[in-house]
């Protein structure tokens, strides 16, 4: 077995974190954008590029409400998401127990 | 930004074909751990502090009791000390709370503050019995020892034990039931006694449940239904 099999998606520094982050959250619960970048310590435009790449791939949901400093983004983690990450920490269990 | 990673800024679709996985499993649990106790409730080190504050209270009260004949109920000195603990234990808890749900909202939460405010509420449950007691002429030995002691055991954890029930929280479970047990002990031991038997109680399920809640912020699981309630 290689490292091919792990999901690319997650299988990013950044994104690990980020999902390894929301997925300890009850099912269904968000978190603020702030919140999440003040404890990964990621920079604005590096979190957003990353949580777009998981949002595309139907991992997390964003929302945003109001306009300007005013705004407020919240992500979820969906089951699609819980389930990749799932799977994910699976497949390197079997790795690391293969190597 | 000074301090913050910016790793992988130009991303692609392969940015983590140089991740090992003994890197990735290692990152992964580092990650597990922060995470759980960024939004922890109940973090070990607030359980050491509630232990240590449980102790000092509860031990003021029994000391202040010991060997009195009749028994006439705690000293002011011992009241005092216990209002204040509990007051820091309060002032504390709100902190960690506010940290562990700032930016967290959803049905969880939702749910985590109605619980909350049940409990809470159960906390004038064992006041009100001790005020009706004090209204049909009971003995202090009921009014001020045996129900301030024994009820907010029984009362404030049969409320835990049902929410711990419904959340299948074990740890929370078996800490809610030892407390009841102990209330149910202390009503029996005397004035007194119910005293050193509640202090002993909190003490254990406070300890008790720090370490049970320990060993997942050391050790966390791949599974990923780790919940803030821990």
């Amino acid at each position: 077995m290689s490292t091919d099999t792990l999901d690319a998606v997650i299988h990013a520094p950044a994104r690990l974190r980020i999902v390894a982050t929301l997925a300890a959250l009850p099912d269904g619960d968000s978190l603020s954008f702030t919140r999440l970048q003040d404890i990964l310590d990621l920079t604005p435009g590096n979190l957003i590029t990353h949580l777009r790449k998981l949002e595309d791939a139907g991992y997390l949901v964003s929302e945003t409400t109001g306009n300007g400093r005013a705004s407020h983004t919240t992500i979820t983690l969906t089951r699609q998401g819980r389930t990749a990450l799932d799977a994910y920490t699976k497949t390197l269990r079997e790795l690391l127990g293969g190597l | 930004m000074q301090g913050t990673h910016d790793i992988d800024q130009t991303t692609t679709a392969n940015d983590g074909n140089g991740l090992d996985p003994r890197e990735a499993a290692r990152l992964l649990a580092e990650t597990k751990r922060d995470a759980q106790r960024q939004f922890s409730l109940s973090p070990p080190w607030i359980s050491a502090v509630m232990g240590a504050v449980i102790l000092l209270g509860y031990a003021a009260l029994w000391l202040s009791t010991r060997g009195q004949h009749p028994y006439s109920g705690p000293s002011a000195g011992a009241i005092v000390l216990v209002y204040v603990a509990v007051a820091v234990s309060i002032a504390v808890s709100v902190k960690v709370y506010q940290r562990a749900t700032a930016g967290v909202s959803g049905p969880a939460l939702r749910k985590q503050k109605v619980e909350g405010a049940a409990i809470a509420l159960s906390y004038i449950g064992s006041p009100l019995i001790q005020g009706a007691m004090y209204h049909y002429h009971a003995s202090h030995t009921i009014v001020y020892g045996v129900i301030p002691a024994a009820g907010p055991l029984i009362i404030v954890g049969t409320t835990v034990l049902g929410v711990a029930a419904s959340n299948g929280n074990r740890p929370q479970f078996i800490t809610a039931l030892a407390v009841v047990t102990g209330g149910i002990v202390a009503l029996f031991v005397g004035p007194s006694g119910a005293w050193l038997a509640a202090g002993i109680t909190l003490f254990i399920a406070v300890v008790g449940y720090a370490a049970m809640t320990r060993g997942r912020f050391l050790h966390p699981q791949g599974g990923t239904d780790e919940h803030r309630h821990a």
